[in-house]
């Protein structure tokens, strides 16, 4: 027999399948921050929701969970929502994963949605397996591209129709894996804070506010909130920086210093410059956590970066490597940091820096188109 | 009657060494090259080790346990080295493919089988390789126990904890009963290397390997079978930036002068040729 005739009996025998049993709608929640306003990945997951509900013809729900939020149900109707869903209790003001896994699969069980997303913010990788183990589904995390199309799994026999296609870096980074897992619903994901865009706001829009109220459990409140720290202090604005300075562990309180007047420098020359760090440095005690950069801090895009005593952990990465020049000073030429760099310098901080101040006094230090 | 020893478990998994990561041709993580433990790991054991410390060597006992192939012996026996006092390995070719659901549920299930009554579970906040950050909630799940992701301190205060873990721009401090599951992120502490007083011990133990009926689950409940997710696709990244470009010079006054010039004039676009 031909291979062309086997593969025609194959597919012969392939059958069309849908195990969504009626679930329907993307879902996605609506994180609040500790501040207790809606995380910008609140307003991105709207946008790539949209999308996602668009291509499978169905509606978008956001799940807003807190205290004092249908403030903002409205808000994220104007930004792509159909519907929000409201959860509201003075108990989940501040995050914790068993009263949030609670609230989220009773929305899941009584609305069954076909597809539900997360930030794959620390809140929401700590929150999303909690939920998909208990609803058992699959997960697929920290998500930078999602579609929708047909699959067929010849060795089970099944063609299914309208799957999402999750996305995700793998291999450290080096590849893009695409997941899928429509044998049970919701299906869901992950998404990586800051990739996707959200959608302008538009006041014409309406849509639907449910209150929803949920039965707890005395064990969802086994974990007790004790305090809750947020780092304050002068107004750091890396978001509206054209230009970062960022040092690391390698460079210590004193270095920091240096890094400091070189920004001071930059200001005076008009440039809009701002002090960056690495969590290592964080750490260290050498700067305020507002100064971070990366996953656990302010994910940034300036037109120049410059990491400075910084080994370039994925963490970081994370947060800079979408700057449009990167330039990075590091003793260890082996550091991971110059494998996303333009431009690089393998020396000592304490030779470079105090250089590229003098020279910044000059007026010599100068950046094109800024 | 002696009271029973303080039960630490910890989950440990091996990876391989970053600069070897790949894929094989299934698209599966291909283990057959250097490996080490994951870095994670190792925070979360060092953090067992060092409650250890605390509440007395001779009153705390800590299980590593993993799944995977055999070779995952070298990390279970680099972690006896350091301190802990038993290690179990699950392995078993049915477990290939298994996604973070099943590799929870196997897992869950492996502790369950040890009958012992932890106070502890300590999970590395997530994978080098696998990088999902699932395994250790799901586990928790699994086994009924509460959890915290991100975890960076710990205070031990005899039936309870503090536990300080991170956030962006902060960190919450919560009250958390035993027993828990915690995962440990990498800014957590600083491990400890071998210690030859245990290494020596380390050699002669005896590492238990459980397969997939040992652990009392069935085959279509782990693997590529019991996997509610599958890896469809793998593709290369194409990455847009061009490779870095070390500044040159005999002295750093010459390669901060060439920096100067590379920011002054930016690169042009490199022509493309089609291959
Ligand atoms: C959940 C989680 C979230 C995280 N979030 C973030 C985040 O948002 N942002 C972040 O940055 N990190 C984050 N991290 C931490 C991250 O994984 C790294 O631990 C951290 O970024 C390392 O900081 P570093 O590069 O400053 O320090 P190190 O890794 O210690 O690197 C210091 C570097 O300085 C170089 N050096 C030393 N001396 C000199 C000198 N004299 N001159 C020049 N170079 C020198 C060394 O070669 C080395 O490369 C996170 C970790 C976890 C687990
Ligand atoms: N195969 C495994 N064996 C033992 N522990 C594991 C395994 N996979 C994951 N873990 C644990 O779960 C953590 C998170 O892994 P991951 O969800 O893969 O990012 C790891 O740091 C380990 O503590």
């Amino acid at each position: 027999m031909s291979s062309n005739n086997a593969s025609k009996n194959i597919s012969n025998e392939i059958k069309t399948v849908d195990f969504r049993k009626g679930a329907r709608g993307v879902f996605v929640w609506g994180q609040i921050t500790p501040e207790g306003f809606p995380h910008d990945v609140a307003y991105e997951l709207l946008g790539i929701g949209r999308e996602i509900a668009d291509k499978l013809e169905t509606h978008l729900t956001s799940v807003l969970i807190g205290h004092n939020v249908k403030q903002f149900a409205e808000d994220l109707i104007h930004h792509g929502a159909d519907r929000v869903v409201i959860v509201d209790d003075p108990k989940l003001e501040t995050f914790s994963v068993l009263p949030y896994t609670r609230v989220i699969t009773s929305v899941i069980e009584k609305l069954k949605p076909e597809a539900f997303l997360f930030g794959a913010t620390t809140f929401g990788r700590e929150l999303a397996p909690r939920v998909a183990a208990r609803v058992h589904t699959g997960l697929s995390a920290d998500c930078t591209m999602f579609d929708v199309g047909e699959y067929v799994n010849r060795r089970r026999k099944q063609r299914f129709e309208k799957v999402l296609r999750m996305i995700r870096p793998s291999f450290g980074e080096s590849k893009l894996a695409t997941i899928l897992g429509p044998w049970t619903y919701p299906q869901m994901a992950s998404a990586r804070p800051g990739v996707f865009k959200p959608l302008p706001k538009d006041t014409t829009r309406t849509g639907e506010i449910i209150e929803f109220a949920i039965d707890f459990k005395s064990e969802d409140f086994l974990v007790e909130v004790v305090d809750v720290h947020i780092a304050e202090g002068e107004q750091v604005d890396l978001k509206g920086a054209k230009i970062i300075i960022s040092g690391g562990r390698g460079v210590g309180e004193e270095g920091f210093k240096l890094l400091r007047e070189l920004v001071q420098i930059l200001r005076e020359k008009g440039y809009k410059a701002e002090l960056g760090a690495s969590r290592g440095a964080v750490e260290a005690g050498y700067i305020s956590s507002k100064h971070q950069v990366g996953q656990t801090g302010t994910i940034v895009r300036p037109d120049y970066y410059f990491a400075i005593g910084i080994s370039g952990a994925i963490q970081h990465l994370a947060g800079m490597k979408e700057s449009k020049y990167i330039i990075a000073i590091n003793k260890d030429s082996e550091a991971p940091i110059f494998s996303v760099a333009n431009y690089g310098i393998v020396g000592d901080y304490q030779d470079v820096v105090p250089l590229l101040i003098e020279i910044a006094k000059k007026g010599e230090l100068t950046f094109p188109d800024l | 009657m002696t009271k029973k020893k303080f039960t630490i478990g910890v989950l440990i998994k091996q990876v391989p060494i970053p600069s070897q990561m790949r894929a094989t041709k299934e698209g599966l993580m291909d283990r057959s090259v250097a490996s080490m433990m994951n870095p994670y790991c190792k925070h979360a054991l060092e953090a067992a080790l060092q409650l250890k410390d605390t509440i007395g060597e001779d009153r705390v006992e800590i299980w590593v346990a993993s799944m995977g192939p055999p070779n995952f012996e070298q990390s279970l026996r680099e972690a006896l080295s350091m301190g802990a006092d038993h290690a179990v390995l699950l392995s078993d070719r049915k477990l290939a493919g298994s996604d973070t659901y099943a590799t929870a549920k196997a897992l869950s299930a492996l502790l369950n089988t040890l009958g012992v009554d932890f106070d502890i579970i300590f999970a590395g906040l997530q994978t080098i390789d696998g990088d999902t950050a699932h395994v250790g909630p799901q586990v928790a799940e699994r086994m009924e126990l509460p959890h915290v992701s991100y975890v960076e301190g710990i205070e031990y205060k005899g039936d309870h904890l503090i536990v300080h873990r991170i956030l962006e721009g902060g960190s919450i401090t919560y009250k958390v009963p035993l027993p828990c599951l915690l995962t440990i992120t990498n800014t957590a502490n600083t491990p400890r290397g071998p210690r030859l007083k245990y290494a020596i011990q380390a050699r002669k133990k005896e590492i238990k390997t459980y397969s997939v009926a040992d652990i009392g689950l069935k085959d279509d409940e782990v693997g590529l079978i019991g996997s509610p997710t599958i890896v469809w696709r793998v593709k290369n990244v194409t990455h847009d930036r061009p490779p870095c470009q070390f500044m040159e010079g005999e002295t750093v006054e010459e390669k901060v002068e060439h920096l100067l010039q590379a920011i002054a004039s930016p690169q042009v676009e490199e022509e493309k040729t089609e291959v």
